[in-house]
Order: C-alpha cells, then structure tokens, then sequence
C-alpha cells in the first residue's frame, strides 16, 4: 500500500506552504456527467468563498470544475500532480494550471522534476491529495475509479470522507453510493462540508433557508416541456422523447438542435442532456 | 495468303480490340505466337492445336510454318479468350476463306473443342458493339450477358466445330434469342420493422437513402449497427435496367454473374471485414487492376463494419471513389477506371472497449484513449460523411417486445418521392450537389440560412462542413416535399451531424 509522501518530499510551484486554512479535497470522475461537473464546480466556488483551500488532482472533469470553481470564487487551489511540478498534464489543463499560480494557488508533486506521467505513479499522487486534505469529497465515480484511491487513501490517513450523491440509473453513481453506504458523509451542498470541518456556523446560510441548491434549475424554454423530459444526469434518446411528448421524431430532432444551440442541452452518447444555466461552459455548446 | 480475324481485350471497363493474324508458309517448321503474348496466350497453342485436332478439324501439315500475330503488338495480351479467334483463324486460312465481316470472336477453347466461360463478356459485347461489331461469337454460357447490348447479333458457340461448320459449310447457327434477361428481382431481407426502437437512427438511414448521403453510425456493441446497416438496400428504389447493367459490368469483369441471369435489381450491399488489403477494396491485382469491393458496391452500399480498425492507408484511397464516383488503379499492366458510386455506411465503437456514452455499463477507456480512437477516424474520410448518428442499445426488456416502426416498403416509398423530386430538380441526388447548385436550386429561406450560419461559425465548421449540412438539410425538405428549406428542416439536419457536435 503507497503511502502519502512526507511534506519536506514535495516540490512545489506557486505559493508553498499554502496559507493557512482548511483544506478540502474534491475530486471524480474524470468524464462526469454535466451534472458531476456543475457540482463540483458549485461545491468548490461556495467552498473557497468561505476561504476553504480547494485541493484536488487537475485531472479532465471533476478535478478541473473544482479547480475552476475555486478560482471563479477568487479562491485559493491546490493542484496535485502525478507528474514532476514542471510538467502540466493533461496538456489540456495547462492554462488552468498557469491560472491556478496566477491566483496563488500551487502546484505540488511529490515526483522528481521531468517525472512523465506514467500509469503507476498517480494512485501515489492520489494519496497525497488524501494527506493535503482534512476533508475528501467524492463526486461521480465510477467502481473502480481512481477517485476511490483517494477516498480509501483519506480512510487510512483518518481523514473524513464525503460524497455526493447521484442517480441510481448512473453508472458514474456506483463509487459514491458505495462510499455513502459504507458510512460517508452525505454532501448536497457546501454547509454539509463546512459542518463536517467544523466550521463556525456565520460562514452558513440562514438555517431557516432551504439548503443552497445545487440542483440545477431548468432553463426557461421548451413549450411541451420538452426540456423537462431531460436529465442533467443521463442521456434520454430523441426516440424516447418523441414517444413521451406524442411528437414526430423530426420535430424532436430540430427542436433539440435549437435547445443546443442555446446552450440549454448537450449530446451524450446517442442522447441529450440538459445542461446548467451558465456556468459549465466547457460541458455547453455554442 | 494471311487471315485476319477480330477478338478483343479487356482493359478495365474498356475493350482493346485485338487482330488475330494466321500466316501459314513453307520454311523452318513450327507454330510461333507473336505480338506480346503473355503466358496463357503462349499456353493457347497447345489448347488451340489439340481442340483443332480432337474436332476432326485439319491441322496444317507437320512442315509447315505457321505464324500467330496478335495486333496490335505493343499491348501485351494475357487471356485464354483469344483462343476461339486463333483457332478459327487457323481453320479460316487452310481452307482458304475470308473471316466473317464485322465479326469478332471470344471465347476460351477446351482440349476437345468446346468453348469455355470467360470472364467480362458484357464489357467486351459493349466495346465491341461501340466499334462497329455487328455480330459477336460467344460462348453459349455467356450469350445472355452479350445479348444485353443493343443492336448487337450474339452467337452462342458450344463447339469449335460447330462454328467452323457454320462459317465454312454454311450449316445454320442461329443469333441468340434468349430473350433479354429480364432484371432479377429485388429481394429485400431485412425489414426496418424488425428493428426495435433506435428512432433517430432509423430517420438517419432515411434521410441518407433519400439523398444518397455517406452515413456513419457511432454505437456500442450489440446496438444495431449493423442490422441498421442491412436495412438500407430494402429502402432504397430497385435498380433501374441502367443501373443493373452498369453494375453486371464489373460482375462480368470478376466473372462474378450468375450465368444466364445477368441482371439484378438488387442494390448490391458489400461489407468487407476490416482485415481487407487495399487491393481487395478499392481494386487491384498484377498487371492489369480487378475491380474491389468499392466497385462490386457500384449503386449499392459499402458498408464498413468497425471502420476504426481499417488500414489508414485503405480508407485514404477510398477518397478518389467517394469524391468522383470512380477509381483508377494504374498496375505494370496499365491504368484502368472502374466505376465506385456507392453509398458509404460506416459503423464504429465510440471508443477502444465501446461502452462511452452507455446509459448502463462503464466505460474503462481513459479520456485520451476515447479522444485518440475518434481522432482516427476524423479527417479527410469523416469529412466526406454527410450523416453522422449515435446508436445505443436497446434495453434488453424491449428486445421482447414486439418492434413497432414502420417497415420498410413504407419508408421505401417515401424515399423514392423524395428522389424523383431531385432527379426532378437537378439530374442528381442532393449527395452531388455543388456548392453552385445549392445556392441555385436548394431554396433555403433567410431564417433556415442564418440558423445554419449560427451553428457552422459557433462550430468553427469548414465550408465543405456548411455545404454538407446544407446538402443534408435539403433532402430532409424533399422528404417532405418541401420546394423551400425552412429553419425546422436545417436544425433537423444539424441532429444528424455529430462530428460538429463535439467539435465544439
């Protein structure tokens, strides 16, 4: 079994050691759904405008909406890598990464300079986010997901481990409905996180309040409620929605065509999603 | 005296005729072959010498000198269809007579006289007939294929014997009346009714029946793909008697006809398996190129299974077909062009384990995996392919379940109105249309032209990207018999175009 590196291993870019405060890790799958993807971002900005650090792996998907979240919040993030700290990858995240520095945020690793990435060294890196976290969120993981490592890693290290719920239809759900049967904390929105770390309860929402939502409201459109018959979680076939709104299926196709071109829904497979209003542009089109 | 007797060779789909000379004199003794002749002409002297014997035929005697020229002598000749020719000229010239006027004679000859099959008879017929030939030996096998060119008298030979009698004795050898072989008719296999669920694929497969576009189904395992695939022959207009000679062409070229039934209605359906060579695909072979599957897919539908997994090289040469609707393969032998307008349907998992996008089972693939596997299949070959859909598999509790779509005669019928308006229109199918003719013909309204400028600038699309969608979108206007291209019609189109999708 890795074990977390010890602190006076790791190499750092950007500001190290982090400002002090606490720490929380949010990491997932690294295709989600674009209901993964709002959630994590949401979960990181409301998290870091408490001043919350951010930590998660700068992979595709989850790792990098947290990491966006968080700077969107004017945040402070940490990235850890699986790499050497002067190596950015996936190369997709390069700007990320250079936008995380810029906010003083700090990319760590606890491999050599020049390390490529190689398959076995990222459930290591995995362990170190666990050991740089007081909390590890998961959202969206798949069984066998590497988002698991991090959360057995945050078991074995006593820290607290949390995950978000998704659907039950979802394979993405599996991880996180395992983790929740096997005891973790249930997140549905920042509060459940902060109350977890033991925060001050001022930082929180009026109690009285509904919880914030991180469920995402439907956009404004479809006449027949076409949108209401998509998932922001799973895909539904044109077919399907045809057959429930009695529609023709052409009049389905070019109405879907005109929702995606809004930004209101995106492809997924051989279906459609809703996507959130705003915010997940990367997931969005047009 | 020397005689001279007509026969001919193949070039492709085009005909080189060849002059059969005989020159019989005295000198050194022998029977020599000249005018390049490749190895089974040189084998045709002995085929030749023993069926004139076994036929009670005379032979020249033992010290004559007999010469064979083949004219013209610089193209070099390697068929077994000379045989005929050389034999009758042989027995032309010791008995002193004229060869037939526009005649010409093909046909391979067996030890005992008969007259065998060869291959590419109705090309030969053709490119005979165009050349002044009014009368055409044959063997009596192939006569059907001959007698489907006009204006051409088709002899059907059995025996050297016989036609010996016939053009020496003047023993009556009738013209083939076989009748014109009627089309075969087309039997379509698989009905779209047995096709569960898979609604916008279904309509993909129309519109791209509808307006002869290149399709690409995206699907994991067991979801259709290929049942989808096999429904396209059945919804599409039976070959016309044109279309079904174009195509018994190539069959006759491969020697690949059913004997005495030419021609088929049926739109031919090809799927070679990934492991093909180039050659087998688009054409090939030593010396003179034999047609591929690109050809034997002529009107038809190549359908590439796993369309990944095919050599790079191979789906690269399929570019000159897919642009020009022919292919020209050059080999030592020459150059040759056969015809290849055929739909192309391509079929591929959406990543390297196939379950990406899978509403049930997880996909193992890493993101650059998955992005690396539809990398490859992007380019110049994706570019081409108008219609691009995304299949899923149906839930195995609607496998039970009676299919409820329509079946195909219904969508055939749709199909066929909506390609009588574009022959209507333009001659061709809106596949071919330039970029000339769609701003002439296609009548799209300002709304429908904006909503397809939006999308293509938002996508970053080229402008061949623009015209395919706009291709596309006025075959979904003729299947409603639509003059105009309306913004319905466009963003319907834009549904089927899934490479854009992503793009953005």
């Amino acid at each position: 079994m890795p074990r977390p590196p010890e602190p006076e291993d790791l190499r750092a870019r950007g500001r190290w050691p982090p400002p002090p405060g606490r720490r929380v890790a949010i990491v997932g799958s690294r295709r989600p759904s674009p209901y993964g993807e709002a959630v994590a971002e949401r979960l990181a900005a409301d998290l870091a405008a408490t001043g919350v650090i951010v930590v998660s792996g700068l992979a595709l998907g989850v790792d990098a909406a947290a990491h966006e979240g968080a700077l969107a919040a004017g945040g402070c993030t940490i990235a850890v890598l699986g790499t050497g700290v002067d190596i950015v990858y996936p190369r997709a995240n390069a700007d990320l990464a250079a936008r995380i520095l810029a906010a003083g945020g700090a990319l760590v690793s606890q491999f050599p300079d020049g390390t490529p990435p190689q398959r076995a060294n990222f459930p290591r890196r995995n362990w170190a986010i666990a050991a740089l976290s007081d909390v590890v969120v998961v959202v969206e993981a798949a069984e066998g997901s590497g988002a698991l490592i991090t959360a057995e890693a945050a078991l074995a290290l006593d820290r607290e481990v949390m995950a978000v719920p998704g659907s039950v239809f979802s394979p993405l759900s599996v991880g996180c409905h395992q983790l929740l049967r096997d005891g973790a904390g249930l997140v549905q929105n920042a509060r459940d996180v902060l109350a977890a770390l033991g925060a001050q309860q001022e930082v929180l929402d009026d109690p009285l309040k509904p919880p914030a939502s991180l469920g995402l409201e439907a956009p404004a459109g479809g006449r027949d409620g076409l949108l209401q018959h998509l998932s922001d979680a799973l895909m539904t076939e044109p077919g399907t929605l045809a057959r429930k709104l009695g529609l023709p299926l052409p009049e389905i196709m070019s109405r879907l065509t005109a929702l995606e071109m809004a930004g209101a829904v995106g492809r997924r497979g051989a279906g459609y999603v809703r996507l959130a209003p705003g915010g997940i542009s990367r997931a969005g089109v047009g | 005296m020397a005689t001279s007797v007509r026969s001919v060779l193949l070039r492709g789909l085009d005909v080189l005729p060849v002059d059969v000379e005989v020159d019989i004199a005295t000198g050194q003794p022998g029977f020599f072959m000249v005018g390049l002749a490749g190895g089974s002409v040189r084998e045709a002297r002995e085929r030749v010498r023993s069926a004139v014997r076994n036929s009670a035929l005379p032979w020249p005697p033992q010290r004559a000198r007999m010469t064979v020229n083949l004219a013209p002598a610089e193209a070099r000749k390697d068929s077994g269809g000379l045989d005929l020719a050389i034999a009758v000229a042989i027995c032309l010239d010791q008995a002193g007579a004229a060869a037939p006027p526009e005649a010409a004679f093909l046909g391979e000859l067996s030890l005992d006289g008969a007259v065998r099959h060869v291959d590419g008879v109705l090309v030969a017929a053709r490119g005979l007939a165009r050349r002044g030939v009014r009368r055409l030996f044959v063997p009596a096998g192939d006569a059907a294929e001959a007698a489907l060119v006009a204006d051409l008298e088709v002899v059907a030979c059995r025996t050297l014997q016989e036609v010996t009698g016939h053009l020496l004795e003047g023993l009556p050898m009738p013209s083939f009346t076989g009748g014109v072989a009627d089309v075969a008719e087309a039997v379509a296999v698989d009905d779209l009714a047995e096709v569960h669920g898979q609604a916008a694929a279904r309509r993909a497969l129309e519109i791209a029946a509808a307006g002869g576009h290149h399709l690409l189904m995206t699907g994991p395992p067991g979801s259709g793909k290929t049942m989808l695939a096999r429904c396209l022959p059945g919804i599409l207009p039976p070959l016309t008697r044109d279309e079904a000679i174009d195509l018994a062409q190539v069959g006759s070229v491969l020697g690949e006809l059913e004997p005495g039934r030419p021609l088929s209605a049926r739109r031919p359906f090809r799927a070679p398996h990934h492991t093909i060579s180039m050659a087998g695909l688009v054409g090939g072979g030593s010396g003179l190129a034999r047609p591929g599957e690109v050809s034997r897919a002529h009107h038809g539908i190549l359908f590439l299974d796993e369309l990944a997994e095919f050599d790079p090289g191979s789906l690269q040469a399929l570019r000159q077909p897919l642009e020009e609707g022919r292919v020209s393969i050059t080999r030592s032998g020459g150059s040759v062009t056969y015809p290849a307008r055929f739909m192309l349907v391509g079929a591929t998992n959406p990543c390297p384990c196939g379950w990406e996008g899978d509403p049930v089972k997880a996909c193992r693939c890493t993101p650059a995996a998955v992005d690396a596997y539809q990398r490859a299949l992007s380019g110049p070959l994706l570019d081409r392919i108008d219609l691009q859909v995304r299949v899923s598999r149906a839930p195995l509790e609607a496998l039970s379940e009676e299919p409820t779509g329509e079946g195909s005669s219904v969508v055939r019928e749709r199909v066929a109105a909506a390609r009588g308006r574009q022959l209507q229109r333009q001659g061709h199918l809106n596949a071919a249309l330039t970029r000339a003719e769609l701003r002439r013909l296609t009548g799209i309204r300002p709304e429908a032209r904006r909503a397809l400028e939006r999308w293509s600038s938002a996508r970053g699309l080229t402008a061949r990207g623009f015209q395919r969608a706009w291709r596309v979108a006025r075959t979904v206007a003729d299947l409603q018999a639509s003059d105009e291209i309306f913004e319905a019609h466009v963003l319907e189109a834009l549904g089927y175009r899934v490479a854009d999708a992503a793009a953005a």
